[in-house]
């Protein structure tokens, strides 16, 4: 089978990179090939390509560019704003408050603090998928020194309150770093950190056309944090190891190009998921995740009323229709995602859900194509 | 034709694989998750390791032929892992290939592969399907060293119909050279010996941590004597040799276990010299015939001749012409007639004649 006759909707794992990401890439690749820290006239090329890059990227966010700190990806600025003011010689007392659906880099970085002996808290969500706040803020005391909510979550695209839960922590101690993995939302949401307060967020350019292994941490100039990596004296001394200059200058391009073609974008893939589902929905006993919720416009999590979603998915992408299930296991088994059983859905429903995840790359008519394919193995399968 | 096959991540299957493919079918390769660890975590050793499933992963790449993962961790707990820790809670010898042949990868999996729209799946066991004259007969492997139709015995013919097994006339040095001609990169592993899920560790502790049974008892001998305790009948199955208290002389064996009483009985090896015994639970592939008849009370053990009564609907009763050691009740005995599988059942501990 040739891709192009794959029909791709797992944009909320990856994307394909854009034409313009990819020529950026090379680009810099042949002029600033050098080492961005280094004293010479090709180094000072590499830096340049990167400095205007982070300038490019901040201005997206509403973000200063000494607020912009270019990591491996979003699961690397996760791990480090979570655990690295975990460390020896704080107050027994320090304690993390997150929720119980965040992204597995947030809630495994949780686990690591906890198996130091720090108190970490998951706020349950409520059934609607959307973070309990009275259960949240009533965590947060004198000693959270982190709190974090993602913005949209990656498996139903629930918007999470994050403005007002900021507002309110803070006014219970204003001391408290709120970190925000914002990895999903950037791909169908404009954000600015500042206006919502965030004061850290976790970024990732693969899921918006930029290259796999390239993202960025934000953290506002108020806040220091202890390095994750430890070595040169790159990004201010704050992220050891040569930076990826060719691949940050692919992800400024990937995102410039998402950012000036956005509601081009969006209104796609709001139209081709609305036709998706209105299909999906008129032909078969479905449930549409967070339907009357406010959602991203590119995920939709629809459980299928007694079809094992294991065995679906198998035959959709046998029948040329990627999509994806939950989280894969070490063996690659797809196993039911965490964030529906924090929902309260429980054990006859949790083994029917697959996630559709629309991106830049569907074209109208794909969702349309899309329910044809599933609505043929329903057939098969009921 | 549409052929879902199962991968373990061995030699064997990977040939399967490869050698459908090569007739030309469309192959499509399935993992079963069968075990995992309290949080999901992939075991270390045995089978079912990540390692394993990376194999086929690659293998089916090689192949360029679609691969998944499927899990079948919640069948191969309750029916496959429960059945052989109660099992050994009633002092039985379970035999969990049997188990997990049965409702595992020749139910579930073959439900799966029948929705998937394939015509049939293929293993990588020794075993034969023979189309006698429309007929479908489950045979011995020709290679006889690693037949396995013994714990396939409880196929019907109605399934042998959405079964392949390519392995059935070739040899495993053979399968080793087909597998380093397709260039597979299994073509050399190690084939794997033990239960699966408990690995290289005492199965004790496996149905120790498992069982909430304070089944210690007493250890008697043939004359009802007292000569030791133990802490567990699960510990001991029929025939065992170790763990027992040291006797002057002659070495002792479990002859049998009384899950009631909480006794378990020792005695000499003459002891476990059986000759009758009822096999309960039958199913048949094959129309059972008087005459000719021969039985394996063990995996890949000698076929025994013998002869066969009906007892009652499921339940026959197995005279052997010689006497044998190793009859251990919870184990299956399989009728064959020749190479062909006649079919089988458990071996009951209700009435065991010793000879």
């Amino acid at each position: 089978m040739k891709n192009s006759d794959y029909l791709y909707l797992d944009h909320a794992a990856t994307t394909p990179m854009r034409e313009v990401a990819l020529k950026a890439f090379i680009e810099a690749e042949n002029e600033g090939y050098a080492n961005s820290s280094g004293g010479h006239n090709l180094s000072r090329k590499a830096k340049n390509i990167l400095e205007e890059s982070r300038e490019q990227i901040a201005n997206v966010f509403g973000a200063a560019p000494n607020e912009i700190i270019f990591t491996s990806g979003g699961t690397e600025a996760d791990n480090w704003i979570i655990k690295s003011l975990f460390i020896k010689g704080i107050s027994p007392n320090s304690n993390l408050v997150t929720t119980n659906i965040e992204h597995e880099a947030v809630l495994a970085s949780a686990e690591w603090i906890k198996l130091n002996d720090y108190k970490v808290t998951f706020a349950e969500c409520l059934d609607n998928g959307i973070v309990d706040a009275e259960k949240f803020l009533s965590e947060i005391d004198e000693s959270t020194i982190v709190a974090s909510v993602m913005l949209a979550n990656n498996e139903t695209g629930i918007v999470q309150p994050v403005h007002n839960l900021i507002k309110k922590t803070l006014e219970k101690n204003n001391e408290t770093l709120f970190h925000s993995d914002v990895v999903q939302a950037v791909v169908s949401k404009k954000i600015d950190f500042h206006k919502i307060g965030i004061q850290s967020a976790a970024i990732s350019a693969h899921k918006i056309g930029g290259p796999k292994g390239v993202g960025a941490m934000f953290l506002n100039n108020k806040f220091k944090l202890p390095s994750l990596f430890h070595g040169g004296k790159q990004e201010l001394e704050r992220r050891a190891g040569t930076v990826n200059v060719a691949g940050v200058a692919s992800f400024a391009a990937a995102l410039k190009e998402q950012q000036e073609n956005f509601d081009l974008e969006i209104n796609i893939i709001k139209k081709e998921k609305e036709i998706f589902e209105t299909i999906i929905k008129d032909n078969f006993n479905v449930k549409v995740i967070g339907e009357e919720e406010e959602r991203l416009a590119h995920i939709s999590n629809i459980q299928f009323e007694n079809i094992n979603s294991e065995v679906l998915m198998v035959d959709l992408d046998l029948n040329g229709l990627g999509v994806s299930r939950g989280s894969a296991c070490a063996s690659g088994a797809q196993k039911p995602s965490h964030v529906l059983e924090a929902m309260g859905i429980g054990k006859d429903n949790i083994n029917n859900h697959l996630r559709f995840s629309f991106g830049w790359s569907t074209d109208s008519g794909d969702g349309k194509k899309a329910a044809n394919i599933v609505l043929n193995s329903l057939e098969n399968l009921s | 034709m549409k052929i879902l096959v199962a991968m373990s991540g061995g030699v064997d299957s990977s040939v399967v694989a490869g050698l459908l493919k090569s007739e030309g079918h469309e192959v499509i390769g399935v993992t079963m998750k069968l075990w995992e660890g309290p949080n999901g975590e992939m075991p270390e050793t045995g089978c079912c390791t990540a390692s394993d499933s990376e194999d086929a992963r690659k293998v089916a790449a090689k192949l360029d032929i679609p691969y998944y993962v499927l899990d079948h961790t919640k069948s191969f707990s309750e029916d496959v892992v429960g059945n052989f820790v109660n099992m050994y809670a009633k002092g039985l010898t379970p035999n969990p290939c049997v188990e997990c042949n049965r409702s595992v990868k020749f139910d579930h999996f073959l439900e799966q592969a029948k929705k998937l729209n394939c015509e049939k799946v293929a293993t990588g066991h020794y075993a034969k399907i023979v189309n006698n004259g429309g007929e479908l007969e489950l045979h011995k492997a020709d290679y006889l060293n690693k037949d396995q139709s013994y714990v396939l015995h409880m196929l019907t013919k109605d399934k042998l119909k959405f079964i392949d097994f390519p392995l059935g006339k070739i040899t495993k040095p053979e399968v080793r050279q087909i597998a380093a001609e397709l260039g597979l990169r299994t073509a050399f592993k190690k084939d794997s010996q033990d239960i699966c899920f408990v690995g290289k560790k005492d199965y004790r502790n496996f149905v120790n941590k498992r069982i909430d049974i304070s089944s210690s008892g007493d250890i008697i001998d043939n004359e009802g004597e007292i000569i030791g305790s133990h802490t567990g009948v699960h510990e001991f199955t029929v025939g065992q040799r170790k763990g027992l208290p040291g006797g002057q002389g002659e070495p002792r064996y479990v002859t049998k276990i009384n899950v009631s009483s909480k006794q378990v009985q020792v005695g000499k090896k003459e002891d476990l010299l059986v000759s009758d015994f009822l096999i309960e639970d039958v199913s048949y592939v094959d129309v059972l015939e008087t005459t000719g008849l021969s039985i394996q009370t063990r995996y890949n053990s000698d076929d025994l001749p013998c002869k066969v009564k009906l007892v009652k609907e499921g339940e026959l009763e197995i005279n052997l012409n010689e006497p044998t050691y190793g009859v251990a009740p919870g184990q299956f005995g399989v009728l064959y007639q020749g190479s062909k599988l006649i079919g089988g059942g458990r071996i009951s501990s209700k009435i065991l004649q010793n000879a």
